[in-house]
This record gives C-alpha cells, structure tokens and sequence, in this order.
C-alpha cells in the first residue's frame, strides 16, 4: 500500500483539463457492501467528476464520469462524507449539496444550494458523518447544524442541516476525520489544531487544542534547503510539500489497518510527471497562496523514491512487513532501542508553519488521545507570565514587609527531622535485584541526614550519610524506573535503586536532588567555572568547584587534612594528592616512630602505571622525591626515579631517633624541596624532575602518624568530594565558556542556551519557576529487518539457524523488534509509526532494502547475483515533553558547538546539520543567545568543532582535520581552512596509517582530538604562530577508548567508552599529553565540558 | 494542575507575628505574665500552635481551670478554632492590619453558643479531613479522596501539622489535578465570607458554559449582582480580578482545600 498509482488523465494530453481538487469518502454508505469508497474530484473547467468502481480491493477504480452541475456554479472545492454526502464549494463562496446520494445512486440526483453564514463567504468545507465544518474568508470557523449522515440520502434536511453555528477560534483550514473528529489550522500561529472533547453527543466540541506538530527532516536529502530556507523564496512551498507528505502518510498508515490489499492490475501510464502534479493538485486546493513549481517538488520531497508516483506504476508490492514470529516470542531483552549514532547524525527538526491538513481516514480515539496532541504546556506557560499572576506573587511577598522586630518571635511549630520511607528494590550489578525498603531521614536546620537501606525483614543493609552522595541521577530502563546514588566513600559501585512506580521515582529523585543540594549549599546559577556534564539519560549535571573554593580558603592557602591516625604505615598508606605537588604546596605530617624501627619512607611520587609483562600490573615508574629514613645504615637516602630507575643517592645523617615523636614538613619550592623536621630545616633536595607529576603520596614503615595536612595554593579537591547537581532539562550535549556561557544541543540538533535557572521536569520548581522553559527533544529507534535468500521462496525472514536474529541491532547481535520497542518513562510519547528508512547508509532500493552476500558485510542498495541476505532499517521518533533552565538559540541545526572567550571577547562557532561551520554573533553576556549565525564555507561536511583563543579546529566528515586561517578581529569568520597533519597511530593500536577524528577540543597550546576508535591523541605546540601545532603524542598509559574528551588549559576532562568521567592528572607545560586518568564519577555520560576552567 | 511552586511556596511559608494576653480577670497571681509572642503559620490552626503558650500561661489561672479548654478572642469576637488563623486575621483585621496580632487567652467562660468544642488535636485532624473530603466531592466527585491510601491522608495531616511543605504536596497534588478529559474541576471549592462572618458556599463551574476559563471578575458578578467593586482578599492579599477560578483553586485554596475569600 505504499506506494503511488497514477490514474490516467482525462485527455491525452493532461494540461488540457488537470484536475484541481479530489476528495474520498464514502465507506460508511448505508447499506453499501464492505469495502466501496466514492471518490470525487474536481477539473479545472470547474466539471465534477466521479470515479466509479472505486472499492478498498479497487482503490484506483475504474473511469471517471461527469456530474452535471448547474448553470452558473464554478467549484473550488468538493468534501465526501463518510456517508457519501457531498458538499461542494463554489468560487463565489457559497456552498451547494448533492441530493440524494445512495448505495444504489452513488452520483445522487440533484444539486441544492445551501445558504451562506451571514454576511460572509466560505472558504474551506469539509463533511463528517453528522457534520459539516467550514471556514469563512474572514477565517472564522462555522458548524452546520443538524446533519444526519445516515439518512442524508433520502432526507433533504438532514443532508442540509438547519443552520450553521460559529465556532470560537480563527482557522484557515479545516478538515473532519471519519469520525468526525475535526482539525484545523490556526490563522495568527499557522499550527495544526484538534478540536477536543467532540463526542456523539456534543459534535462542537469543547476547545481547540494545539497539536505537537514538529517536521523532522533528514538531513542527507533536504537540509540544505532548510538551512538556506530563511532566504530561499521556494521556502512556502517547501513547507506546504513536506506538509502534504505527512498527512498522506497519515492516511496510509490507517488504511493499513483497514484495507484489504488490491487485487487489480496495475495501469500502465504513460505520463507519470503529470500524474505527480495532478496529486499535488490534491493536495494543495487553496492554490492562490502556493508556488506551484515543479522544481521544488522534486527537490524537496523527504524521499522521492518512496513518494512519488514516477517509479512504482501500479505496483503495490507488500511494502508492509510480514507478521514475524518474532512477535509472539516473549523477548525479555526488549528495551529502550534508539540509535545514538542515527539520531546523532541523520535527523533535523525544523519549525513549520502549516497550510494544509487532511484528516483523511484518521481516525482519533477520544478516549484516549495521543500525548502529542496535548498543549497543557502552552497553557501552563501563558499562567505563568500572566499579569494577574505577577501581581498575586507580588502582594504576597509583600506580605512580609511588615514594621514588627520579629526577633522576640518563637516560632510556633518546631523544626523536626522528617522521614520518608518507601518499598523499593536494590539492582546489582549483574541487574539482578532484591526487595528491600529505603527510609530517609532529613533535618533542615540541622542540615544533615541518612539514607538506610533494610532488609525485607527490617534488618539493616547499610547507613549512607546524604552528605556523602556526590551524584543523584536517573538510570531507568523501560518499565523499570531507577535512580542511581554515587557515594564513593561508601562503595565503588554506584547504587541503584529501582522504584514500584515512575512517580514514587520522580518523587524520590526530587527530594534527593533537593537535600543533596541543600546540604552543599548549592542553589540556582552555578559559578562560571563549573564543570558540565550530560548522562545517557539526558540529565544534566553540574559539578561547581566555587563552594568548595570558598570553604577552606585561609590567607589564599587551600588546606586539607587526611584521615590518617589508626591506619597501619607497616603496608603503606597513600593518598593522593589532587593539585600535584607544585611549588607552593607543603606537606605536614606528625606522629610517632615505634622503638623497633628500622626503615620508613616518605614518597612523593607519580601515578600507578599499567605494566604488561607476564600479567598485567600496576607500577610506578615517577618518583620525584624518595625521603627515606634507614636506621638499619643509620642514615637518611633521598633519590629520584625516572621511568624506573633510581638516580644517583643524596645521604644525610639520621635525624630521629627510635620510638620518638616527631613532626615533619615538605615543603615544594622552585628549585627543589626543603624538608623540616621537629620546626628545624633539615636538608634540601633539588628538583631532578619536575614535581607536578607527584600525584600522591605513600608512607611506609614501622611508624604512625597522628596528623597529615596537605596545602596549596589552589582549591583541593578530590573526585570524592565533588558534588554533581542535576540542573534541570534534557540534552544531548551542554559546552560551556569560562565567562558563564553556556549551550546545549538536544538530540534532535536544537541549539539551548543556559538560562541561569534550576529545576523543571522531575525537579519541578526546585529552584523557583524563574528561567524554566518547556524543552522538547526528538529521538529516533532503529531495528533491523534481517532476511536470507532462498532459492524456493526467495528472500523471507527465515534464516540459516546460525543467523542473526531476523530482527535485531545493527551489530545483529542483540534481538530488537519493532512491538518491544518501549519509551523510556512516561513524559516520552510517540511521535512517528515504524517506518522504512530510505536513507541508510550505503544506499537502499525501492523498499529500503540493503543487499550483500552474508552478515555482516559490507551493504550496497542493489541487489545483484551473489547476494543472499539484505537487511533494512526501521525508525521510529519518539518525543519528550519536559522543561528546563533552557532556552532555544536560533533555529539552525546544530552537530556541535564550541565556546571561548578571550578577555571580553566571545567567540561561539558551531557546525550544523548540514555539516557547515557557522559563528554566533553578538554573544555578549546580556544577551547569551547572540544575535545571529554567520555562514563560514567549507569545502567538505564538518563534524565537530572547538575553538579556543581565536584558533579554530575543526573535524571533516571523512575524520580529517582542518585549522581556520586569517581569524581576526575585523574578520571573525577567517578566510580559508587548511588541512592538518592526520595524526598517525602507534604501535599500541596495531592498526597502520591514519586514523580519522571525531571531536576535538582545544587549548591554548594543544589539542586533544578523540579518534574514531576510541583513542585520544594530543596535538601539542599550538600556538598563535602555528596553528596547527607541531606534533602529535599518544596517550600510551592505557588501552581505554572514549566518547568525548573536553580540555581547558590544564583541565582534560574525558568520558571512556563505558561512561565513566575521568580526569587527567599531571599534565604540565613539558608534559602536555599528562601522566594518567583518575577516575571522578563513574555513572553513564555521555559528554562532558570543562572548558569552565574548574580550577583556574 | 497546581505547578506554580513559586506561589504555593510564598503561600504556605506565609506567617503572622501574634501576641497573646492572658485575659485579665483569669490572672490569678500577683506578678502580671509576659505576653507570648509567637509566630504562627497562615495556613493552620490555633489548636496545632498553642501548646507553647498554654504552658506559659497556665502558673498564672487557678489551677480549678487548668484542664478546662482554652479559647481565644480578639477585641471580645471569639475566634473559631476550625478556620485557617490566615483566615480568620484576614476576616477581622484584614482592612486594617496591625501586627503583631493581639489575641486574648481565656480558660473560662467557654462561649458554648459561638464555638465549637475542641479537646484535642484528633478533632481539628477529623474536621480538616471533612473539609477535604467535602472539597474533593466537590472537585471530582470524591473519586481522588477514595482511592487515596490512609497513609496518604496521614501525610496530608502530619505534613500542615509539622509544616512541610514538601510532605504535604507531595500528596496534595493529586487533589489539585483535573480528571478526565474535563480540563478543571467539576466545581470549585470555594467560600465567600462577608465582614459580619457570614458564609456564602455556592457550586461554582471554573468555566464558561462556552468553555473558556472563568475569572473571579465574573464570580463577583454572579454573587453581587446589585454591589458594585466588590473586592475580595484571601492570605492577606488583594486577588486581581482577572485571576481565573481554576488557578485560584489549584494554588490559593488553604490545606483544606477549600478557597476561602473575605469582602472587602
């Protein structure tokens, strides 16, 4: 069924009477067998024609034969009922009926015309069932009252109504659905309405409803228009087109459902361009407001291959897939199956206003209407900023200014802890789960509180304190809604904890949020050097380094203590130190020798590296200062090792005697360290190598401390200390610049900028209702259809036992189906059936299918001799409704988007869609979402971008790398791109030549470029002489691959393939690439941005 | 839906400084007692806040009255314990405001014929319940108060008795949705009292017979047909007259649900 039949024209030649309007109906005629449908069109000499033999076996029918009209009537526009009633309009705007249309006189007998609203003429009709809805000229919307569509054909008075009724709202469109259902176009907005609350007994309805009507595009057949659209005069008819599409297809997918499929032959047709603009003509019967150009149909069509009528004459080939077993297997890996690297890429959103709709054979259950239909949110937002509201705000909290010293005032209900407890399950991490109840103990004065977990049987599984969770967010699954704790004090493993419903979850993940936030402090618009990150669930953390600044500040010094006393020194006890040991930082420690000492030492060393030699094993390989006190030789052994290697020894008399009490300070200084012990200077070691790349510190020997004090010049803090909020929205990425600027980009490629607010969605109001934006954002699902050739039946979905699954991923690995496909949580909806994708790489054929010679290989479009297996793609658009301190920035479609300032300046250059690289201009902190985009040419699609300092880099769509030439202030676009060294790779992937790039994130000296396998590499040398720096390094200390890496000076930020966030630790002016990752958060990211400067 | 936090929070965390005097004639000691001082959440109940200030006052009466029940008046009008104490300051003093609130304390002379009994907080929990009850028939039929769980009725009660904004909410939100595919409530629950204390309760549809929003300009209108400017004042505020019921009810009703408006 989808796929076009041309009807032939009326003449030989069709431009001598084209057709200017159809109109289908007629399946509910009484007493009609199963299956028939009255077709009647329109001609330009103003002719009715009606097609006979039209039936559901028969849909193209047999031959059109004329309807007189009377004398003086020029129709415009004609509208069958389910019924077979007919309504005609005519040009002067009045409207005239056909008398006594039945099963057995399907053309009827006769015209009457039907008086006009007063006063005005019409412009659109369309007929239901028991109604008729039109538009008049002024756009007012009108009822006709008293149909009877069932006796219409012997009753002239229920085939005419009684009078027409106005209908609040102004429309330019209208159209009624097989059940009367009614939709319209709004005038002022041009969005698509549904007229709510219309039921048997009350045909008017209740109210007009907005309906979520978003155009998704695919960008590799039709973004260039839409980028350029703005400017492009074919722009109305671009819309009008793609409009037309949709709600043909919408028909279609109904007519699935119902039709049985044709029996006919196809027809032979001669001429099928024609027949392409007689469709149009269709479709578009308020022609006086549309550009008509042949041109721009073929152009712009989403897929021409799957919509027009050119290459599929008659043929009617089951486009639709066979029922698969698949189905009735119960398939417990179903699941939340979008693509992440199809909506990265291929899919764009653009804002349409709409001029046409046709509700067809849609047929729209009352009961329980589609969630897109809904604008509850619109409601919501006009309440909002409503001046009644403000002023009720307003007086309220006026309430408080009153002339009375409350300070003598008790207050009248005391402050309590709370508890909150509820049924929940514990996942593990096998995804096993067990019950058990969690209860929360909250004090708001106090600012303290618990989180138990129990036993079923009210025994207690383990205490956390809420001040330990460094990160709440959600990780659900279909049907299983989870949140996850990370409290890296208490477990290296995070916490899952899986709710009975999605509100108890919602509820849960609120009040966590809330108190966790409280408990740091934390509230509203965080500092300008916070680090932003993004999960696989689209929330949105943020981790602000100023509190924690602000906390242990004294005289410009930053002090830590650790918690050393009781810890046995005989095994080693090392903590790491987070600031490295950079001149500046001391190091104090006191405690006291046991009376059997022999040895112990201090060491201030470098990261645990990974050795493979037999097996796998961690060493350290960098130890700037050893401090070691031999009583055993009576001496003190200071030395340096160098990639293993212990330097030449610097010996100093012993200091301490055994079993005494001691205290000790190191201190880092420029050219070297000075040690003190018990308040005396006691040696001096110069630096060998430098002592940023101390990164901890281990004591061993038979000793205890009491105390240990770690100080520096900058803030100290420890991944275990940093505290992730969850800020509110939903994104795909969030960049932001170290003066505040923050954007996002959802999943559908819509750009955001940071409003400055907290909350919305499950945060609800956390943080005031103040810069909350409803968000929305698109994502596509993909599964595959799988099939094997078979020399007696061909191609079917029955495969060799060794096969993939016939429905699966695109690794056919794992078993996806299109009916177990699920929607993560509630606030996600459907906005799209399962369909074909035509534009999957590699190329399709007429049915979306891919051919090769067996799984996997490579695909190709064609199917040629050897082939014996194909597959296709099947998408499917899901939608969330949710807000969020957001806003939208333009309405371009963004890839990616990177920030930099440079003094007062900003710079913001993104990559669209369409795979050009663009610049935001007048982004100025009053106006974060700037003024506009500037077009920057380039010779080959781009991917990513980053820039920083007025360089520019930027990622091709083949994995190359181009830097921006002749950037300047007068010329902030630059003039040229020219092409950089593709970085090699080395030994430790074993792949030879180069490997492509996919991101890349700038500093001002080097660059880190994340590789299409996972790898990162450093470009170092960068500097405004040399754009294109000078070499490439390899991070060789592990074998990791990443999703994303972000850097800032010396800030790397990285998110490894498994979603775990890390940082590089020692990174340095000499040692640019840094010495090792530490881990921060292990929850599931996605992206992260750093460029903030946390520590700057 | 009630989504406004913003006003829900600046509603519920609405106070009133009050001073309570012990009556003069129930003065049983030589040494006057201090006035007590306090401050008291708009929206709950003077048996839920006066324990404090039962003590204190309680060395200075005879101790025959002790366990007798306390009432409180203000300027000699009993005040009536199963109204909001927002309420109740904005019906007697809310033209002309003046704070702290002085209240007098009696233990005596218990005015059968004005007041109600209360001897414990059980009565103002069952009362309060009533009220929501009565509001939710209203609203929906009763179909959200039915299908709630005890416990769920139970946070509702602890969450206004210990102030909890979050407690209480949390629950509360299911009673402020709109069911079916009706957008707003059957009725609203909503009570307009004159100076005198006199109470007008009427069914009021949130919406037009056309089905637009009803604003509590119209309201006005419908009730006062012969007065004109009639303003009406709830939580010690002016409501705009273009305020639309349905939002009025979701985010302006007290914990019991009902709207409770003063002319002024």
């Amino acid at each position: 069924m989808n796929s076009w039949c041309a009807i032939a024209p009326l003449h030989k030649d069709p431009t001598q009477e084209p057709f200017i309007d159809v109109n289908i109906g007629g399946n509910q005629i009484p007493y009609a067998s199963r299956g028939t449908l009255a077709v009647w069109a329109i001609t330009a000499h103003g002719r009715v024609m009606y097609r006979t033999g039209v039936s559901t076996s028969s849909p193209e029918g047999q031959k059109w034969i004329n309807v007189s009209i009377p004398p003086n009537c020029d129709i415009k526009q004609i509208s069958v009922g389910p019924t077979g009633l007919v309504w005609a309009l005519l040009w002067t705007g009045r409207a005239i009926i056909r008398k006594g249309v039945t099963k057995d006189c399907p053309t009827g007998e006769a015209w009457l015309e039907v008086k006009s609203p007063p006063e005005t003429k019409l412009s659109v009709l369309s007929v239901g069932v028991n109604v008729v809805w039109a538009v008049s000229t002024d756009t007012r919307v009108w009822f006709r009252k008293g149909i009877d569509g069932n006796s219409a054909g012997n009753s002239e008075i229920a085939a005419m109504g009684t009078g027409w009724l106005e209908i609040n709202g102004n429309m330019v469109h209208v159209s009624v659905g097989i059940n009367d259902q009614v939709f319209a176009i709004g005038e002022s907005n041009k969005n698509v309405y549904w007229r709510s609350g219309i039921t048997p007994a009350e045909l008017t309805g209740k109210r007009w409803r907005m309906v979520q009507a978003n155009m998704q595009l695919s960008r590799t057949s039709s973004t260039a228009s839409i980028i350029s659209s703005a400017s492009n005069p074919k722009h109305h008819s671009l819309t009008m087109l793609t409009e037309s599409n949709t709600s043909e297809l919408k028909s279609n997918i109904n007519l699935h459902s119902s039709w049985e499929e044709s029996h006919s032959a196809p027809i032979e047709n001669t001429l099928p361009i024609k027949s392409a603009r007689e469709s149009r003509a269709k479709k578009s019967n308020n022609v006086e407001t549309i550009d008509l150009t042949g041109k721009s149909y073929e152009t712009t069509l989403k897929n021409p291959r799957a919509w027009s009528p050119v290459r599929s004459v008659g043929s009617v080939v089951g486009m639709e897939a066979q029922p698969d077993s698949d189905s009735s297997v119960f398939d417990t890996d179903s699941g939340m199956f979008f693509d992440d690297e199809v909506s990265q890429t291929a899919w764009g959103t653009c804002d349409t206003s709409w001029a046409f709709v046709e509700a067809g054979g849609c047929s729209v259950d009352t009961v329980q209407v589609p969630h897109w239909f809904s604008d509850s949110q619109n409601a919501f937002n006009s309440d909002i900023t409503a001046k009644w509201r403000f002023s009720i705000l307003e007086s309220l909290k006026s309430r408080n200014n009153v002339d009375v010293d409350l300070s003598r005032y008790g207050l009248a209900i005391e402050e309590k802890g709370w508890t909150r407890s509820s049924e929940a399950r514990l996942v593990n991490s096998n995804n096993s789960s067990e019950d058990c109840i969690i209860s929360l103990y909250w004090h708001a004065t106090e600012n303290t509180g618990t989180l138990s977990v129990f036993q079923p049987d009210g025994t207690i599984k383990f205490i956390l304190n809420l001040g330990e969770i460094s990160s709440v967010t959600t990780c659900s699954e279909p049907g299983n809604p989870r949140i996850s704790l990370v409290v890296p004090n208490q477990s290296k493993d995070v916490i899952k904890i899986q709710y009975m419903t999605e509100m108890e979850q919602e509820e849960w993940m609120n009040v966590l949020v809330d108190i966790t936030s409280q408990i740091h402090g934390l509230s509203g618009r965080p500092s300008n050097n916070s680090v932003w990150a993004v999960t696989s669930s689209g929330d949105i953390l943020n981790w602000d380094p100023l509190p924690a600044r602000l906390n242990c500040e004294e005289n410009g010094r930053y002090t830590k203590e650790f918690q050393v006393f009781g810890k046995n020194m005989t095994s080693g006890f090392s903590t790491a130190l987070h600031n490295n040991f950079t001149p500046g930082c001391i190091l104090k420690m006191s405690g006291c020798l046991f009376d059997d000492v022999t040895r112990f030492h201090i060491n201030l060393q470098g990261p645990e590296v990974k050795k493979q030699r037999h097996k796998i094993e961690t060493e350290v390989t960098e130890i700037p200062f050893h401090f070691n006190v031999r009583f055993d030789e009576n001496t003190v052994v200071c030395n340096t090792k160098v990639s293993g290697n212990w330097g030449a020894e610097e010996r100093h008399k012993l200091p301490l005697a055994k079993g005494q009490e001691f205290s000790m300070k190191i201190v880092s200084e420029i050219k070297g360290f000075t040690v003190v012990i018990n308040d005396e200077k006691y040696c001096s070691y110069k630096h060998r190598i430098s002592p940023e790349t101390i990164t901890s510190v281990l004591v061993q020997g038979q000793l205890r401390l009491y105390t240990m004090e770690y100080s520096s010049t900058s803030v100290i803090i420890g991944p275990d200390e940093m505290f992730w909020r969850m800020m509110g929205g939903y994104l795909r990425k969030v960049e932001c610049s170290q003066n505040g600027f923050v954007w996002g980009i959802s999943n559908d490629h819509r750009a955001w900028v940071y409003t400055g607010g907290w909350g919305g969605g499950i945060l609800k109001g956390i943080g005031g209702n103040e810069a909350i934006h409803a968000m929305t954002d698109t994502q596509t699902y993909c599964v595959y259809e799988n099939q094997r050739w078979n020399p007696l039946s061909g191609y079917t979905s029955t495969g060799l036992p060794t096969d993939r699954y016939m429905w699966s991923d695109i690794t056919g690995k794992l078993k996806r189906t299109r009916e177990h496909t699920k929607l993560l949580n509630r606030h996600w909806h459907w906005v799209s059936e399962w369909m074909v994708d035509y534009n999957t790489p590699g190329g399709v054929d007429n049915e979306g299918w891919q051919y090769a010679t067996d799984f996997p290989a490579p695909y190709h479009g064609k199917k040629i001799f050897t082939d014996c297996v194909r597959r296709r793609r099947w998408y499917r658009k899901a939608q969330i409704n949710t807000e969020g301190p957001w806003v939208r920035a333009g309405n371009t479609g963004l890839l990616d988007i990177s920030i930099s300032t440079n003094g007062k300046e900003t710079s913001v250059w993104a990559v669209t869609i369409g795979g050009d690289a663009i610049y935001r201009t007048g982004v100025t902190p009053t106006t974060p979402a700037g003024a506009h985009w500037e077009h920057v040419n380039s010779p080959q699609a781009l991917l990513a971008i980053s820039t920083c300092n007025n360089i520019i880099w930027t990622v091709g769509r083949k994995g190359e790398l181009y830097y921006r030439q002749g950037i300047s202030e007068e010329n902030p676009g630059g003039s040229d791109w020219k092409l950089i060294e593709a970085p090699k790779c080395g030994f430790t992937y074993g792949q030879k030549g180069s490997i492509g790039a996919k991101a890349i994130s700038l500093t001002k000296t080097s660059a880190w470029v994340l590789l299409t396998n996972g790898a990162i590499a450093v470009r170092t040398g960068i500097s405004k002489e040399q754009q294109d720096g000078k070499q490439w390094k390899f991070i060789s200390d592990c074998e990791q691959s990443f999703k994303h890496v972000s850097s800032i000076d010396r800030e790397i930020w990285a998110v490894r393939s498994d979603g775990v966030l890390q940082r590089r630790l020692g990174v340095t002016a000499e040692n640019p690439a840094g010495t090792t990752w530490q881990m921060v958060l292990p929850a599931n990211f996605i992206h992260v941005s750093a460029r903030g400067g946390c520590f700057a | 839906m009630a989504n406004d936090r913003e006003v829900l929070r600046e509603i519920w965390d609405g106070k009133l400084p009050i001073c309570f005097q012990l009556d003069q004639e129930e003065i049983m000691e030589i040494q006057q007692p201090d006035p007590f001082y306090v401050m008291v959440p708009r929206l709950s109940y003077f048996p839920l806040v006066t324990d404090k200030m039962k003590r204190h006052f309680l060395r200075y009466i005879s101790q025959e009255n002790a366990d007798s029940e306390m009432w409180l008046d203000y300027n000699g009008q009993p005040l009536k314990w199963h109204y909001p104490i927002g309420f109740l300051y904005d019906l007697y003093c809310g033209s002309d405001s003046q704070l702290p609130w002085t209240l007098t304390v009696h233990f005596t002379k218990f005015p059968e014929t004005i007041l109600l009994r209360c001897p414990n907080k059980d009565v103002v929990e069952a009362h309060f319940m009533s009220t929501i009850k009565e509001a939710d028939v209203l609203k929906h039929r009763g179909q959200v108060m039915s299908t709630m769980q005890k416990k769920d009725h139970n946070q509702l009660w602890l969450g206004l008795q210990n102030d909890k904004f979050d407690q209480f909410w949390a629950i509360n939100r299911r009673l402020m949705e709109s069911h079916g595919e009706n957008e707003g409530f059957k009725h609203v629950p909503i009570r307009v009292y004159s100076d005198d204390g006199t109470c007008n309760q009427r069914l009021v549809s949130p919406k037009n017979n056309d089905g637009s929003r009803k604003v509590l300009q119209q309201l006005i209108s419908e009730l006062f047909p012969d007065k004109i400017e009639v303003k009406l004042r709830t939580h010690g505020i002016m409501i705009p007259p273009d305020t639309p019921l349905q939002w009025l009810s979701e985010h302006m009703s007290y914990p019991d649900n009902f709207l409770h408006l003063c002319v002024c």
